[in-house]
């Protein structure tokens, strides 16, 4: 990957935002910032265990379940009083409480489902779908103790528009990418970069080195050159999740594990509920327990990186870099959403906060 | 300083209005005591949005860890007067 270029002369928003490709692009964006998030562990079950899965990391794989449909419903509803618009559904395996997913779904409209993919989701449940795949069937077997995993999972969302997969990167899994995007190409599916990213604790192999991150972004961007229409990335998102620093470190999160201001945003409407419907403001975020510095998890990049326009908005290539991450960001996240064509095509460095 | 603070909170106003397409209310109208998150329903990125015209407006620096006072017209038009003068 090419060395990312300094930044350009600083400009005004308004000198910015005159470009045409890059005022469409904003006006396209910005429709989506009523979006606020909140994220439910949706069961303690998994019908798979794969190495240095967060869910059971720490305390909430403790948690008792909650399979009361009425609770649930009761619950969704006052996350709507309180301006929550986007729910995201996660651990252990949502896939197994598809119930509980629908009402969910039928109380807060927009929302996306981390799911292993191989038990499918019923199609009236109109969230966006994460399949996770960390390599090919081989790996699959060694990490994840699944056989044919990839080809079950894309049978499971073949011509399913709501399936995005996310391949997760580590440092043992990088060639193997390259196989799994051009089968889930050759069958007309989508798929998003993930990077692992340490649980607390986590002395295991696959957590990154400087010269995994950099191989990683070799790869990231020959696929997304090779599959334009099958991958959703960004050469900025490639910057900001193999950078030798994590994405706090880059950009501040912003979410209350690591904020304590409540005055406004992820800060004061973020809460990750376990599955006994609990939530504790000094372990919320997007993906509990992970080692803040070695964060380069997609759902938090999603959030950290969003979160920082106004850092962005010093010169045209800087902002339509931005620009291009959040639009992925909506195409990852959002049913029904469609991305652009990405506008900066090369590595930018990401600006400091001041 | 009060005429010159009315002022400020009167473009404020009119650049809040305008970016968040507010209807029902006018810069005249608009009391600058609300709290803009709570009672008028802005968040961060709407934020940043007016944080940025309003750097462009009144060429000051604004820090991203500052959002979190910006919480009414009239503490933006005083943070505004304090960086004008100096105060930064």
């Amino acid at each position: 990957m090419a060395a990312p270029t300094p930044h350009g002369k600083t400009c005004s928003f308004a000198e910015i935002t005159a470009i045409p490709a890059i005022r469409e692009r904003w006006e396209k964006v910005r429709r989506y910032f009523f979006l606020r998030e909140s994220t439910y562990d949706m069961t303690n079950r998994c019908n798979i265990r794969c190495e240095g899965c967060y869910y059971f990391t720490g305390a909430k794989q403790f948690a008792e379940e909650h399979p009361d449909e009425s609770v649930w419903r009761s619950l969704m509803q006052a996350e709507r009083e309180r301006g929550i618009t986007f729910a995201v559904l996660a651990g252990a395996e949502p896939s197994l409480v598809p119930q509980l997913c629908r009402i969910c779904a039928e109380i807060i409209p927009c929302g996306a489902i981390a799911t292993n993919g191989l038990k499918a989701l019923p199609r009236d449940i109109d969230y966006r779908i994460h399949i996770s795949v960390w390599g090919n069937d081989r790996t699959s077997s060694e990490i994840r103790k699944a056989d044919n995993l990839l080809v079950r999972q894309m049978a499971n969302y073949r011509d399913d528009p709501r399936a995005v997969f996310v391949y997760t990167f580590t440092p043992h899994n990088i060639d193997e990418a390259k196989e799994v995007t051009a089968l889930l190409a050759a069958n007309g599916q989508q798929i998003t970069f993930n990077m692992f990213s340490a649980p607390i604790g986590y002395t295991g192999p696959l957590r990154h080195s400087p010269a995994s991150l950099a191989r990683t972004a070799e790869m990231m961007t020959e696929l997304l050159h090779d599959h334009p229409r099958t991958v959703l990335f960004s050469a900025y998102n490639i910057v900001a999740h193999t950078h030798a620093l994590g994405l706090h470190d880059l950009f501040s999160c912003p979410y209350p594990r690591r904020n304590p201001s409540t005055a406004i945003g992820l800060g004061r409407s973020f809460r990750q509920y376990r599955t006994d419907l609990q939530w504790d403001r000094a372990a919320a975020c997007c993906v509990p327990d992970t080692d803040c510095r070695d964060c380069r998890h997609y759902a938090a990049g999603s959030a950290v990186v969003t979160a920082r326009m106004f850092r962005h908005a010093t010169d045209p290539e800087t902002f339509a870099a931005w620009l291009d991450y959040v639009d992925t960001y909506l195409a990852v996240w959002m049913h029904g959403y469609t991305k652009g064509p990405n506008l900066c095509d090369h590595p930018v460095v990401p600006p400091a906060s001041h | 300083m009060s005429a010159d603070i009315n002022q400020t909170i009167t473009r404020i106003a009119e650049i809040i209005i305008d970016e968040l397409k507010l209807e029902d209310v006018s810069p005249a109208t608009f009391d600058p005591d609300l709290d803009l998150v709570d009672e008028v329903g802005i968040d961060s990125m709407d934020l940043a949005t007016i944080a940025l015209v309003i750097r462009d407006e009144f060429g000051i620096r604004i820090d991203e860890d500052d959002y979190p006072k910006l919480t009414t017209i009239r503490i933006i038009a005083e943070y505004v007067a304090d960086k004008r003068s100096g105060g930064e």
